[in-house]
């Protein structure tokens, strides 16, 4: 027993020991380079979110930023993550040739200008974006950053040899030349009208660019990137911070680049603490132990702000709504009816909803794209009329003829499948929506699904992708902050021939088919924004999407927190002005 | 017992196999990893499709599994075979054809488990190997912790109470120890969190942690270490020490009231011998299986303690992996567990031999 107990007495002390003195790769900051002034970096405003606090004389500790992130980084490179916890976090360490303020409205970060057609960095009728990199700009290593960092990005991105989480819309770029060490020539086939979102853009749909001087010899060597040390320990970056440590499961580190371009970041250190548990991220956060944290349930928003936590909701895109199966053999013939799925837009009480279970902290969606200028201002959500849904289902040909509470029509009761993920809030909304469809005579079977069931693809038999739920809902933001999507292309529905299909309601509508390929090549944003307006009319007019609501992403801030703002697109794109009171 | 161990090895191996093969093929119903690889938005379906080729994901579950097991280095491109058309025994047919086992887009570079590659994690697309090598000193060093404290704990105030019975101390503990057996894990961790850190912080006392191992401005010290591992470790306890004094009190109850202890106590041995020596080895067997079945999971580690506190061990790694239906980590990580379970029920077998003489093994 006793030479157990001096077993287990030294396997303690050796843990500790290695885990305290396990550590990742060392800080390889270059401070040989001098600081260049800021020259187009945005204007930084103090948020009204903490109050400014005077600077003391008592000499000033590091300034460490400590989020509280509940989701751990999978990979750092910008190629191979499709995690939102990751491309948040792009601004830190790497760079775009521009980023979106709180306004989301691009700003030029790497070029010297966004292009446009007056600038001639639009031309060739759209398909031309001749990108011009300013002659300052630097990795943290020093080495200069030119259009050879875009070009081995782009290659790296199409090669087979690479498992990249996505080539969009890098396949479909016709050539990509660069002339020279500034300037980079990207053409498209055709006029493609999302290119400001998606191309090496800073917003999170977007792809940083990656060193070539530090990765084209692992390619070389390797023949890949997939295993790349850099993936996980990106030493080398070109953002205000650059990265330091990150241990497994526990935190990473990112400590200010001297080397960075527009200057020294204010903050020391970026601290990102993983706790997966949202009730431990609370905690964290009223405790005093975290200063940044988001994805929070709206229940524990009251907690928070009683602790001082300011909450900043920042639109990215994200409305929660219910797409209607509407494909032409598979949907519920019910649903092809415009009366009965109006019907279904007035009985949701969707205002008591929102203030119910989201606390009125948000408000109702009425299509895909509020919170943007994409949408015609004249429409706002169908409001609660349980009469009005009666009335129209009555018109329609459904009433309740057997006294069973649902109605029927030619002895086929009204019984539709609602689908939609596990997470607590939505299933909490089928609960609250079968109620108020029921008191109306529409009866509803919920269905949920873990996410990677629910959203599995047509060849693998996914519930939504081969339209076996008449209900599905769910949010996307596919180009945020760019209106486009596929989903509503009649070339989009999957099928034995199409498995790639994206359509989750199956709708092949001549003329929404025929707006939603009009605007994809639109690239004057007067004339695109005029037939976004006739899109979001329209299909709230025929109710093929009922919005239930807006989904911001919830950011937390300490008190401590000085000069933040936050971008929907980029959501830290003032990260190098962020500061904290001592 | 050198051939029984010897023996009980050998018997492992098929056992082990067959679990490998369940695991795998339960690993597939876990929903697909690249619907949406950890992200807000759903993949592209052409991405969709070029990921399952480029990561081997497009094989019949039957040649991902062979290549799991033997590696995939020996194969070579013979072009695309056309997916049969069997309904419901599509996936037979494919396992029976020996094309899909040579058919490689590009020829791999696995060598498979049984050549000691356990494969890349498709989360991060690092070795398994350095995954689970990067969380397993963190688990022990918590588990373990617990253990010592657990199995330390449990002896004294089992074996007190069995010495004690019906005394005010007996029945404070039983009481104590049902209230504690009964309270869920994760309602003590955050009950402790909030008392202990949140609210102690706020009434200015002395407080605990909330989450993490250490203060990003103090750094990694043994001493922060050790600091942030109180609630993580006071969690994994309560709830064993309860249920281990339990068992223990009853075991030596019982054995206390055995004629060979009246006889020893007869013959005017000490006391402490008579507990320590002659009731506690015998009352020990019961508890040696329990510790024997707990052991081997202490390499998984805690999921709910480590999820609430942030501690980054095994079960996190685990619970992360399965939610991202990473099938190479999650194999990697129960078969570890099922080859441990093995060692130390063998481990068990020789400890009974070693309390209990009457105990042979051939």
């Amino acid at each position: 027993m006793r030479r157990l107990n001096i077993i287990f007495s030294f396997l303690i002390v050796a843990s500790v020991i290695i885990s305290a003195c396990a550590t990742a790769t060392p800080t390889t900051v270059v401070t040989e380079a001098p600081a260049v002034p800021v020259t187009e970096a945005p204007v930084v405003v103090p948020t009204e979110v903490p109050p400014v606090v005077e600077p003391t004389s008592v000499p000033a500790a590091k300034k460490v930023a400590r989020f509280i992130w509940t989701q751990e980084f999978d990979t750092l490179s910008p190629i191979y993550t499709n995690m939102w916890f990751v491309s948040v976090v792009y601004p830190a360490y790497l760079c775009m040739p521009w980023m979106f303020d709180d306004q989301n409205a691009a700003f030029p970060y790497l070029v010297t200008e966004i292009p446009t057609a007056d600038n001639g960095g639009l031309t060739n009728e759209g398909r031309t974006i001749t990108l011009k990199l300013r002659d300052d700009i630097v990795w943290s290593d020093g080495e200069p950053i030119t259009s050879a960092d875009f070009k081995f990005t782009y290659d790296m991105l199409m090669s087979d040899k690479n498992a990249v989480n996505t080539r969009s819309p890098y396949d479909q770029i016709e050539s990509f030349e660069t002339p020279d060490a500034q300037t980079v020539v990207i053409t498209f086939p055709d006029p493609y009208a999302p290119w400001l979102a998606l191309l090496f853009s800073g917003s999170t749909s977007g792809t940083p660019i990656i060193p070539q001087h530090i990765l084209q010899p692992v390619f070389d060597a390797e023949g890949t990137l997939d295993t790349a040390a850099w993936n996980k320990a990106p030493t080398v970056g070109c953002g205000p911070f650059v990265f330091d440590e990150w241990q497994s499961g526990s935190f990473a580190r990112f400590v200010a680049n001297d080397n960075y371009w527009l200057g020294r970041p204010k903050l020391d250190e970026l601290f990102f603490q993983f706790v997966p548990d949202s009730a431990s991220q609370i905690a964290a956060l009223v405790a005093g132990d975290g200063d940044i944290g988001t994805f929070f349930d709206y229940p524990d928003l009251p907690t928070l702000e009683k602790a001082g936590v300011k909450v900043v909701n920042s639109f990215s895109g994200y409305n929660e709504g219910i797409y209607i199966n509407m494909h032409p053999e598979r949907g519920n013939p019910a649903l092809k009816d415009v009366r009965v799925r109006q019907a279904i837009a007035y009985a949701f009480n969707r205002e008591k909803l929102v203030k119910d279970l989201l606390l009125g902290l948000t408000g109702v969606a009425a299509t895909d794209w509020d919170k943007s200028p994409w949408v015609d201002p004249t429409i706002t959500p169908y409001p609660y009329d349980p009469d009005k849904a009666k009335a129209l289902l009555t018109e329609a040909g459904w009433t309740d003829t057997n006294g069973d509470g649902t109605v029927d029509k030619d002895g086929v009761e009204l019984v539709l499948t609602y689908g939609t993920t596990s997470r607590q809030v939505r299933q909490d909304t089928q609960a609250v929506a079968q109620q108020d469809l029921a008191a109306v005579g529409i009866g509803t079977e919920l269905q949920s699904y873990d996410a990677d069931t629910f959203f599995l693809g047509y060849q693998d038999d996914g519930p939504a992708a081969t339209f076996k739920i008449d209900l599905v809902e769910y949010s996307d933001s596919p180009d945020f902050p760019d209106p486009n999507t596929a989903i509503w292309l009649c070339s989009d529905i999957p099928t034995d021939a199409n498995p790639a299909g994206t359509s989750p309601t199956g709708l092949c509508d001549e003329k929404l088919d025929g707006l939603f390929q009009k605007q994809a090549s639109q690239v004057d944003y007067a004339a695109r924004q005029a037939t976004f307006h006739e899109i979001t009319r329209y299909i709230f007019d025929q109710a093929f999407w009922i919005g239930i609501w807006l989904d911001p992403d919830l950011f937390g801030f300490s008190n401590r927190m000085l000069n933040v703002k936050m971008s929907g697109a980029t959501p830290f794109f003032n990260l190098a002005e962020w500061d904290v009171s001592q | 017992m050198t051939r029984y161990i010897f023996r009980r090895l050998l018997q492992a191996i098929p056992l082990l196999l067959i679990i490998s093969i369940v695991l795998f093929v339960m690993m597939q119903a876990m929903g697909d990893p690249l619907a949406t690889m950890g992200g807000r938005k759903v993949t592209k379906p052409e991405d969709r499709i070029r990921l399952a080729r480029q990561l081997g994901l497009d094989k019949p579950v039957c040649v991902q599994y062979i290549y799991w097991l033997i590696g995939n280095d020996w194969t070579r491109p013979v072009g695309e075979i056309p997916k049969p058309n069997a309904g419901i025994f599509t996936p037979i047919v494919q396992c029976l054809d020996p094309r899909n086992y040579i058919d490689a887009d590009n020829p791999g570079t696995r060598k498979g488990v049984l050549r000691g590659d356990w494969g890349i994690s498709l989360v991060n697309r690092q070795p398994v190997t350095k995954v689970i090598g990067a969380r397993l000193p963190n688990t022990l060093l918590l588990m373990v912790t617990a253990e010592v404290i657990i199995i330390g704990a449990a002896l004294l105030i089992g074996i007190y109470s069995a010495l004690n019975q019906y005394t005010a101390f007996d029945n404070f503990v039983t009481a104590t120890t049902f209230v504690l057996y009964s309270m869920p894990v994760f309602f003590f961790a955050l009950l402790a969190m909030y008392i202990f850190s949140v609210n102690f912080r706020k009434w200015g006392l002395p407080y605990l942690p909330t989450v993490g191992m250490f203060e990003p401005n103090v750094g990694q010290t043994p001493a922060q270490v050790l600091w942030h591992m109180v609630l993580p470790v006071a969690t994994l306890s309560f709830g064993f020490v309860a249920g281990y004094s339990r068992y223990i009190r009853s075991a030596m109850l019982e054995t206390l009231g055995q004629d060979y202890v009246r006889t020893a106590k007869a013959k005017g041995l000490p006391r402490p011998e008579v507990i320590y020596i002659h009731a506690l080895k015998n009352a020990a067997l019961p508890i040696v299986t329990l510790v024997a079945l707990d052991l081997p999971f202490l390499l998984g580690g805690a999921i709910v303690t480590e999820r609430i506190f942030g501690w980054p061990g095994m079960g996190r790694l685990f619970l992360d992996h399965v939610e991202r239906s990473d099938t190479a980590v999650v194999m990697g990580i129960m078969m570890m567990i099922a080859f441990a379970v093995i060692i130390f029920q063998i481990i068990a077998d020789i400890t009974y031999a070693w309390l209990d003489p009457r105990i042979r093994y051939k």
